[in-house]
């Protein structure tokens, strides 16, 4: 499986700037809202947020309907935008089953491929990245896992904290250092990039709960003692798994990024209905909450558009991880922003409805994935480089 | 801080180390055990500022404030039992002449939730209502008009988990009752307005219980070979949310005693509270997003108590028309 070329975002009408989407992906827009709508069901929701379980039927429902599709990125990070809009925790838990994906397909043999990528690619698999450690966080070339080589295995020791898909995934995209850095300020040479199943001797898992928010989706520790691993389940070559892995959160920092602006746009939502309703009931409802919310509007649309352009330069192959780092960076705090915006306006209603859930949820998008503070030294790295904005 | 109020931060200070620190946690998740509510009570927490010849302790203003603030600390959900049963429950029974049940309350013998959305008839909210402490046997209901009444109607809880408040087993109802109208809203305001100092030090109390877990956290947590607290965005982040804190401490136990500057002061504790953990919890990183850890509950409940106690409308309004001694800040 390999991404197709979406040729799109080019202008339909041959300008040089077009701020719509074709038509094609607005449809799909509409689609994946309408599912949404109809199946994240309040009740579910909020179960799965109550008792931290895994929405695995919705899963199920939403392979079903082909509304996640990996090989198109465009309609990935629409989907993941639409659905995080109408439940975060839902969202993403119906979008993540594939995480860490791209790091096979871009990367992967096609033996790992078709073994694995095909299996969660027909929905009957799911998969996780096994990259942060107990004390790691953002210091990813700190990792203390580490797999040296006998025979034709490699024996893999360490663990690996806050996993998504923790404790349900089939197998993780796992970094782990299969050689001493060369230089020691070049901790990042030395590192290498293995799928390890779950069901191999000596891997072990611990459910990670009382989270804050995104509740729904599944968090785990992963512990590994003396697992073997087979060679042939290296991904790429030996040693550059730290390259493959940053090349990976550039991706995922644009899917981070619709998710915040779902979020953020949910809550745009919900402040907006309650503001109308307020006024519709005849009650007073002042410029100072309009203007909060006007602030929250421009913020939403000059994410989504940060969005767009970090995603036009990465889906046509020509990554710019500034442009990426300032979308994810900045949608996060919008999510942020907004959720939190959202309760202001509303008060003490805000407390009674999903709202709260979704000021709960937002917070997670400006540590995930590189937190703000990495985002921020990845921008102004790059701007002290003299990497302006191309 | 003059001598009286710094012993009362001593004595409160060494009350939360025994009796709430090591079960912090298990209050968030359970809620205050009926324990804690009689050493409450034993204390003399409820009724502090009330005069002796009412039952209560009559301390001066800055005391109960280091009162609030030392529990806010260690569980901003306490403070806000002590807040919700000195500042509002007793302070409205107080104004409406309830002699026999502002007893009732201090000796602990009934105990009173409070309901501050609209739960009486003709304030139905499709979404029902909050209701802190729903399991008390009689109510004080903040009305549709901002007049306040007494109920012993037993409302159906809808079993949510709210966001903030958890340990006082806050929860949403359904439904409408009646109730007993004892205040208007002008008395009702006059108490609200009175009652700003107090929640300017819960909001303070629980911003530095965040602080303070960040910067221990900070200087043991380390990344890149160095501790957190070693890089600038950090340590300057941390060290002006601190100075700011010492500042408005310095209000909150200052000589001022005024409405007005009470009401000042709630304003920008509101804002800075909900600044103050927000940071805190993002130095902690995803430590900060699990409970144990204990710093997202200040997160939450800084933003929960500004949905319930800063009125976003009413309140600003009061002090804008205080700062221009007319009506002002309407259209």
């Amino acid at each position: 499986m390999r991404w197709r070329r979406p040729g799109i975002f080019s202008g339909s009408g041959g300008g040089v700037m077009d701020f719509d989407l074709p038509e094609e992906l607005e449809e799909y827009r509409k689609k994946v809202r309408e599912f949404a709508l109809k199946e994240f069901k309040a009740e579910l929701a909020e179960k799965c947020d109550r008792e931290e379980i895994y929405p695995d039927e919705l899963r199920k429902k939403t392979f079903e309907e082909g509304l996640v599709d990996f090989s198109n990125p465009w309609k990935t990070m629409i989907a993941i935008e639409e659905m995080c809009r109408v439940d975060p925790g839902l969202g993403i838990s119906a979008t993540v089953p594939y995480f860490g994906a791209e790091v096979l397909m871009l990367h992967g043999s096609d033996y790992l491929r078709e073994k694995y990528l095909s299996r969660v690619a027909q929905g009957k698999a799911m998969m996780g990245l096994g990259v942060t450690e107990p004390g790691g966080g953002s210091d990813v070339a700190g990792l203390k896992t580490n797999a040296h080589k006998e025979g034709n295995k490699y024996i893999v020791n360490g663990s690996k904290m806050f996993i998504t898909n923790g404790t349900i995934a089939d197998f993780f995209v796992m970094l782990v250092r299969t050689s001493p850095p060369d230089d020691p300020k070049k901790r990042h040479h030395g590192l290498s990039v293995l799928v390890v199943e779950r069901n191999f001797k000596g891997f072990d898992t611990n459910h990670l709960t009382g989270k804050l928010g995104v509740r729904a989706t599944n968090t785990g520790e992963l512990i590994l003692n003396n697992v073997e691993v087979p060679e042939e389940n290296l991904v790429g070559e030996e040693g550059k798994g730290f390259y493959y892995i940053m090349e990976f959160f550039n991706i995922s920092r644009v899917f981070v990024a619709a998710q915040s602006i779902g979020i953020a746009q949910g809550a745009l939502d919900r402040a907006s209905a309650y503001l109308i309703a307020e006024e519709s009931r005849g009650n007073f409802v002042g410029e100072e909450r309009k203007f909060k919310l006007a602030e929250i509007a421009t913020r939403v649309e000059a994410s989504r558009l940060l969005m767009y352009k970090a995603a036009s330069y990465l889906f046509n192959y020509r990554p710019n991880p500034m442009i990426t780092s300032m979308a994810k960076g900045y949608a996060s705090e919008t999510a942020s922003f907004a959720a939190e915006s959202a309760m202001e306006i509303t008060g003490s209603h805000g407390l009674k409805t999903d709202l709260e859930r979704l000021f709960r949820d937002s917070k997670i998008m400006e540590i995930w994935e590189g937190t703000s503070e990495v985002e921020k030294i990845v921008i102004s790295r790059m701007m002290m480089k003299g990497d302006k904005n191309e | 801080m003059n001598e009286q109020t710094e012993m009362m931060m001593q004595t409160i200070k060494q009350f939360a180390d025994e009796s709430i620190a090591d079960i912090a946690l298990k209050i968030e998740r359970e809620g205050i055990p009926d324990d804690l509510y009689q050493k409450i009570i034993q204390q003399g927490l409820i009724g502090a500022t009330l005069p002796p010849e009412m039952g209560g302790a009559g301390l001066e203003r800055s005391s109960y404030d280091a009162i609030l603030f030392q529990l806010a600390k260690a569980s901003p959900s306490v403070a806000f039992h002590v807040f919700m049963n000195n500042s509002i429950i007793l302070r409205f029974l107080e104004k409406a002449g309830k002699k026999d049940e502002i007893s009732d309350v201090i000796s602990g013998k009934e105990r009173y939730g409070f309901a501050p959305g609209p739960m009486m008839e003709g304030g139905e909210d499709d979404e029902g209502y909050l209701i802190i402490e729903p399991n008390s046997k009689n109510l004080i209901v903040d009305g549709n008009d901002g007049s306040i009444f007494i109920s012993n109607a037993k409302p159906e809880l809808l079993n949510k988990k709210p966001l903030g408040l958890r340990g006082l087993r806050t929860d949403i109802a359904k439904g409408t009752g009646s109730g007993q109208k004892i205040l208007s809203m002008n008395d009702s305001e006059l108490i609200w307005e009175e009652g700003s100092w107090h929640a300017a030090a819960v909001f303070l109390g629980l911003a530095e219980g965040a602080l303070d877990k960040a910067i221990e956290y900070t200087k043991v947590r380390k990344t890149f070979n160095y501790s957190l607290k070693d890089y600038e965005p950090v340590a300057f982040r941390l060290s002006e949310l601190k100075s700011e804190m010492e500042i408005l401490k310095n209000t909150l136990f200052g000589d001022k005693e005024d409405t007005l500057t009470g009401m000042m002061l709630k304003t920008i504790s509101s804002e800075f509270a909900r600044r103050a953990t927000k940071y805190a919890l993002q130095f902690h990183g995803g430590y900060g997003y699990l409970e144990d850890f204990g710093v997202e509950k200040f997160y939450r409940d800084a933003v929960a108590l500004n949905s319930i106690m800063f009125r976003p409308v009413r309140d600003k309004r009061s002090l804008a028309s205080k700062i221009y001694q007319e009506k002002s800040g309407f259209l």
